[in-house]
């Protein structure tokens, strides 16, 4: 990797660690809060430049469409939760996403960067890599977890302002579970089947224990339109993502059959996708149909936000194998 | 209508949720048909692989359960799609009507404003500022309709009609397509006597075969495979060469329906001579080399390595008492060499190219449903706009606008956007002090 792209990329995450904490500031000072956030978001957007230069110039260096290992889809997914928060925040004027977006950038970037060396060198592809395919197929799936990252992250500022703490905590038990599991998979050599426990337990005891205490709210005052508007952004992120994530398994089904002649093979990476594909189906008839309260929609969110994780990073580090092994790197 | 109750969206979620755990299920255990019992017993350990095995987890998506689960979503779909989805598509006739300033006023999210200019011009600029947004408007006697995407309306329909149609395709691919694997060493046929597919079959194999005339293995610099070749000849029942093609990763030969597939590609085994007498010996795969064992006598285990098709043959001798096998020689292709008693040649290097195959008569209507699926799922991202608006003169060129809209998808963004524009024509004409309205004509609607 150039010294070029090694300054850009870290351009762009000290810049996403800087506008963090001018978001967080934009809450401790709330007579200075839209200069803050606003401030917050120029730097966020300096960050985004950077990083889409940094993307570029890999892929110029490597002479390939730059998105061929766990390292470079990092700095993808990255790139997708920046763009897709200005976006949504460019609609929204939302005052409480700006620090988690940013947060969520600067922890992928710090993942990409704790990989081994190996993840971030320019390598050769892989036979089943060489196709055109390659850069139809991936991108709309990295930019549908980013925006159901972002649909997950407003479901927690949702249930906050609604004042279902103790859910929120419980979802965010949950979450944690998740991420100690990936975290774990990917920097030891921990048993397999133990962090497969760790990550389905948690999440799965931290969101029943959500859903039970949804009835439990603190004695605090609800912000009704916030509540409302953070609702509609969980919608709106998931109605953007959905597409792209159906999309991504179209194309994905037509350069299997294509390689392979089947575009469905029941591999573990295309069933978790499957997966992930049918619980957002589940939360958009929810959602259209009335058949739950907003704040169970948004813990189906959180849920949905789980399995964008399984599928996108608890594939490699959790031990599973199949025909998507090109992530891994042990 | 009386709804049935296969049209339950309760039931769709329950099937959804219900899938969605066994698919994960299947990702997490390795399934049979795809990778082997052997492969579970390797994760699981024996007893553990067994116990999955009884409880058809090993095969998860072949069990009755899970066919029962497709089965019964497939019923709720078709049933959802007959008596909710398609009648929405009704709503593509049904015009917008005009509302007056009271009916606007009942929307929750009605504004309105007073403004410096005659109610024409007020009601035209709304509208004017409404097109820029590519809303199609409509004035008429004081009162203004305008909607944006109305065929999103169509999408949850659109969807369910590439969902149907993907279950049509699959199912004429379950009932009449066939596939199979074969390794097919150079000068090897492959055909489709053996193929694999459905209990319900009516289809029938090709008569024709495919010939392998060579295959090979192209490198990067460093060693790694960048590609794999093989040259097919389809020879038809007569003897004849009906086609040729070289074939490699992503580039399939296509043939009389069925396509032939460069899946894998390994190196067989290698052809040697040992004082005269022509071997073949089979290959293993070790780390990055194939390895060949041949005992020359009763303590000497020859060990020939091959790091590939174009790399000379690495010989190495194991005796007992030597803690590793020492390397004696190094031979190229058609290379000969002396061992002891034993004069060695290597002669070639066998490959064998790894081709799947398969019969997909549903093809084209699974492409078309994927087309139609992805169209209705971009329409459900596009929200279906409404907006209405009336316009009332008062005195001196004074006007008051009421104006509201529905927009399901995004109700916020849809609000200011409306704030916004009354904004705009606000200070395009000024607001008028208080009282001005108060002298207009009593509103009669």
């Amino acid at each position: 990797m150039s010294e070029f792209q090694t300054v850009l990329i870290n351009t762009a995450g000290v810049l996403s660690i800087v506008s963090f904490w001018f978001f967080v500031g934009s809450n401790a000072l709330p007579k200075r809060q839209d200069w803050l956030i606003k401030t917050g978001n120029i730097i966020l957007f300096v960050g985004f430049a950077a990083l889409s230069s940094a993307i570029i110039a890999r892929g110029i260096e490597s002479n390939r469409f730059p998105l061929s290992n766990l390292y470079e889809s990092l700095l993808w997914f990255a790139w997708s939760v920046i763009g897709g928060y200005l976006l949504i925040s460019r609609s929204y004027g939302l005052k409480q996403l700006g620090w988690l977006a940013s947060m969520t950038a600067a922890t992928f970037f710090l993942y990409g960067s704790w990989l081994p060396a190996g993840q971030h060198e320019i390598k050769p592809l892989a036979p089943a890599l060489v196709s055109y395919w390659r850069q139809i197929h991936v991108p709309p799936l990295i930019m549908s977890y980013a925006m159901f990252f972002i649909a997950g992250l407003s479901a927690f500022v949702q249930l906050w302002k609604t004042t279902r703490l103790r859910s929120m905590l419980l979802a965010l038990a949950a979450l944690a579970a998740g991420i100690a599991a990936i975290a774990l998979g990917t920097f030891t050599d921990m048993n397999s089947f133990v962090l497969q426990g760790l990550f389905v337990g948690g999440s799965l005891s931290g969101l029943a224990g959500a859903w039970v205490n949804l009835p439990q709210q603190s004695t605090k005052k609800i912000n009704q339109e916030h509540a409302e508007l953070y609702e509609e952004v969980v919608y709106r992120s998931i109605m953007i993502g959905f597409p792209l994530l159906t999309i991504g398994i179209i194309t994905g089904g037509l350069w299997a059959n294509h390689s392979w002649g089947s575009y469905w093979s029941w591999d573990p990476k295309e069933s978790m996708a499957l997966a992930t594909w049918v619980g957002y189906a589940a939360y958009i008839h929810l959602r259209i149909h009335h058949e739950c309260s907003a704040e169970k929609l948004s813990l189906v969110a959180v849920t949905g936000m789980l399995l964008t994780m399984l599928t996108y990073l608890g594939f490699n580090s959790l031990g599973f194998g199949g025909l998507h092994s090109y992530g891994r790197f042990r | 209508m009386r709804l049935s109750p296969f049209a339950s969206v309760k039931l769709t979620i329950i099937l959804m949720t219900l899938i969605a755990l066994s698919v994960l299920v299947g990702a997490w255990c390795p399934q049979e048909p795809q990778v082997g019992f052997q492969r579970v017993e390797e994760v699981f350990g024996t007893g553990m692989a067994a116990s999955l095995r009884r409880l058809g987890i090993t095969d998860l998506f072949h069990t009755p359960f899970f066919l029962g689960l497709i089965g019964m979503i497939t019923l709720n779909m078709v049933a959802c799609s007959v008596q909710r989805v398609f009648p929405k598509a009704r709503l593509l006739k049904k015009q917008m009507v005009f509302l007056s300033e009271h009916e606007i006023g009942r929307f929750p999210n009605s504004l309105d404003v007073r403004l410096n200019c005659p109610a024409v011009e007020a009601l035209e600029s709304l509208g004017s500022e409404l097109k820029k947004q590519g809303f199609l408007v409509e004035i008429k006697d004081g009162k203004l309709k305008a909607e944006r995407a109305k065929l999103a309306i169509l999408a949850s329909t659109v969807t369910h009609i590439g969902l149907l149609s993907l279950l049509v395709g699959v199912t004429i691919t379950s009932w009449t397509g066939f596939s199979g694997f074969k390794p097919v060493a150079p000068g090897g046929f492959l055909n489709f006597d053996n193929s694999e597919h459905s209990k319900l079959w009516i289809g029938s194999p090709p008569r024709w075969k495919v010939r392998v005339e060579s295959t090979h293995r192209e490198d990067y610099e460093n060693g790694e495979a960048k590609q794999w070749y093989s040259k097919l000849s389809v020879i038809g029942t007569n003897g004849k060469v009906l086609k040729q093609q070289e074939i490699s990763v992503n580039t399939p030969l296509s043939f009389d329906g069925v396509d032939v597939y460069q899946s894998s590609w390994g190196l067989d085994s290698i052809e040697i001579s040992v004082n005269g007498h022509t071997l073949h010996l089979p290959l293993r795969q070790m780390g990055n080399a194939n390895v060949a064992l041949m005992q020359l006598d009763k303590q000497t285990t020859l060990i020939f390595s091959l790091r590939g098709q174009d790399k000379p043959l690495r010989i190495f001798a194991k005796i007992p008492g030597w803690q590793q096998p020492r390397m004696l020689t190094e031979v190229p292709q058609g290379g000969k060499a002396r061992i002891g008693e034993a004069a060695l040649g290597y002669i070639k290097p066998m490959p064998v190219t790894g081709l799947q195959y398969k019969a997909d008569p549903g093809l084209p209507i699974t492409y078309a449903a994927f087309a139609i699926i992805t169209l209705g799922v971009v329409m459900a991202a596009i929200p279906y706009r409404q907006v209405w608006g009336q316009a009332i003169d008062g005195s001196s060129g004074v006007s008051r606008l009421h104006i509201a809209g529905i927009s399901k998808k995004s109700r916020t963004t849809f609000q200011r956007n409306l704030e916004k524009i009354l904004a705009r024509l606000k200070a395009r004409f000024g607001e008028p002090a208080a009282g001005e309205l108060e002298a207009r004509p009593a509103d009669n609607t």
